[in-house]
């Protein structure tokens, strides 16, 4: 018996000297271990239990491709591989588009907002939030009824009008915070000494917020890239994007083949990570 | 003068934009959900209010029935998203807190560890617990294989595996805010109620927790509102054994193609989303009198 309680005394002990860092191990453990679950299995060559390891393949990874593998007909999902590049394409013109258009939009307002002052600022700082927070179906379906309503046809094109409705303000905090950060010295400087608006912008302010406009740039690339729910709503019959076509697949069952794909759409949203955090934590 | 050229330049995209693409549409819903929908699938412009009455209750029973089902389910989403907010904040505030106390280089090393899974596509973060949690998925053979267990546990399609989901693709909008409010708490207070004699647990709930209260509040409003509206994830993780708001929305635009009564339920979810907001900013500014 108190044996017991020396054992549940020495267990409350550790609770309350190592509850913190015993927490956060199995916090990491929560985060990380399902997505390297699906990297390791998107290499298991087991074709009727995907759970159970069989051996080291590539297989799967050939034939989201399209090479000739020896797989079973049956256990290959995809129809064609044109499918799957299609949306790859369709998501790759999309972010790219949108990025473009929400960085230049989203950098004016930023500029607006942080360096003027101007009678109807507190609206705009409500409204520039809005698209942001409201839920995601709420805007997916008015852009729908929108679009259809307009007499827009679902393509592209309209995806492209969607994401930027939210990215811009995406780019806005980004860049904004950027320029909250610095101070307006060197600018009146510039202009003290003779430099017209257009000069000062080029060489003093735009190099000074270009990490921001990258960091939000590559934010609004990567948000896009991803958007699942408004572009489900609004995208048209040859327009899927490669979350959308995913989604799709997954209604249906799950594949061994996504675990591939799943894995690509991994290592490439790190790299992007990786690049947008370089970016965003260049000293000012 | 040339610099209020340059302001209405600068002005000009956003509101061009956002007035067309964003005030548009949401007038246009709002138009929406007072129309009589077309028998197959298209809209009268008629002014309808039926569409509100079915959900909160004023139907006729004749044209439109008024249908419980629809209030519960709004009841069953806040449920869902009240406990994904109180989950978020149990498993990010100890790692939150276990991090705003590392040096700092660890510091910015931790917080890209914890951000970094969260980069990758909401698709694939929510397949990798389809895989998991499917009978014939991991955690199943590893409770079969230790004998825990003797046939496989349904956890797929149930709410638990919703409340997992959501929990796993909104930890970070939880953990941010809580982590800079933490950040920001100033050590001397923190030592001082030490000195004073407060012990750990004291110190906490006298001066942590209750300084990290913007940061809780955030963090909770953030995770609130997706959660309420969201139907990605009791689609693929609930099946059809659990309906959100989202899923309501959804069906009655591609499904039953009744586009008023979805736009209806979203105007609903819109003045929500928006009663919590106006409270949130209300609490957050007297509690910043406060301070």
């Amino acid at each position: 018996m108190s044996k017991f309680y020396q054992n549940m005394k020495k267990l409350f002990n550790f609770l309350k000297n190592k509850f913190l860092p015993f927490h956060v191990i199995i916090f990491f453990m929560f985060i990380y271990i399902p997505l390297l679950v699906v990297i390791f299995l998107s290499f298991n060559s087991n074709v009727i239990n995907m759970m159970i390891w069989d051996g080291f393949t590539f297989d799967w990874y050939k034939s989201i491709f399209g090479f000739n593998t020896q797989l079973d007909e049956d256990a290959v999902y995809l129809e064609s591989t044109d499918q799957l590049l299609n949306a790859l394409k369709n998501s790759i013109i999309i972010s790219t588009t949108t990025t473009i258009i929400s960085t230049f939009i989203g950098t004016c307002l930023a500029l607006a907002m942080v360096r003027y002052k101007f009678r109807f600022k507190a609206f705009y700082n409500a409204l520039v939030y809005l698209p942001m927070i409201i839920p995601d179906i709420v805007l997916g379906i008015s852009l729908l009824i929108y679009f259809v309503t307009v007499g827009v046809k679902l393509s592209i094109y309209s995806i492209i009008i969607g994401h930027c409705t939210f990215l811009c303000s995406y780019v806005f905090i980004v860049v904004s915070s950027r320029l909250a950060g610095m101070n307006d010295e060197l600018e009146k400087a510039s202009n003290d000494l003779g430099g017209n608006e257009i000069y000062t912008f080029r060489k003093i302010t735009f190099p000074l917020i270009f990490p921001g406009i990258m960091g939000g740039a590559l934010l609004s690339f990567i948000i896009s890239m991803d958007d699942l729910v408004i572009t489900y709503f609004i995208a048209g019959v040859d327009s899927t994007t490669l979350p959308v076509f995913i989604y799709g697949i997954m209604r249906r069952g799950i594949k061994p083949e996504i675990n591939a794909i799943a894995s690509l759409m991994i290592i490439f949203s790190l790299i992007v990570a990786a690049l947008g955090i370089y970016y965003r934590s260049k000293k000012l | 003068m040339n610099k209020t050229k340059n302001l209405l330049f600068l002005l000009t995209p956003f509101t061009l934009y956002i007035t067309v693409f964003f005030l548009g549409p949401i007038l246009i819903l709002l138009t929406y959900s007072f129309l009589e929908p077309g028998l197959y699938g298209g809209v009268v412009w008629n002014f309808y209010h039926h569409n509100y009455g079915r959900i909160l209750g004023w139907a006729d029973g004749i044209i439109e029935e008024f249908n419980p089902v629809y209030f519960k389910i709004f009841l069953n989403s806040f449920k869902l998203a009240l406990i994904t907010v109180i989950i978020t904040l149990v498993i990010c505030y100890p790692t939150a807190l276990w991090i705003s106390r590392l040096k700092p280089k660890l510091k910015v090393f931790f917080l890209f560890l914890v951000t970094l899974p969260f980069f990758s596509s909401l698709v694939v973060r929510l397949f990798a617990w389809m895989i998991l949690l499917k009978p014939s998925g991991l955690i199943n053979e590893f409770l079969l294989n230790i004998r825990l267990i003797d046939e496989p546990l349904q956890m797929l399609f149930t709410e638990t595996a919703v409340l997992i989901g959501l929990v796993y693709i909104l930890v970070p909008f939880m953990f941010l805010p809580l982590y800079a409010s933490i950040e920001k708490i100033d050590n001397s207070l923190i030592q001082a109620s030490n000195d004073l004699g407060g012990n750990r647990l004291i110190t906490f709930f006298k001066i942590t927790l209750p300084l990290s209260f913007p940061g809780i509040l955030g963090g909770s409003i953030l995770v609130f509102i997706p959660s309420l509206g969201n139907f990605i994830v009791p689609d693929l993780l609930g099946g059809a054994k659990v309906m959100m708001i989202g899923n309501i929305i959804e069906q009655s635009f591609l499904t039953s193609r009744n586009w008023p009564f979805g736009a209806c339920l979203a105007i609903i979810l819109m003045i929500v989303v928006v009663t919590l907001l106006y409270f949130y900013v209300k609490i957050l500014s007297k509690y910043e009198k406060i301070i």
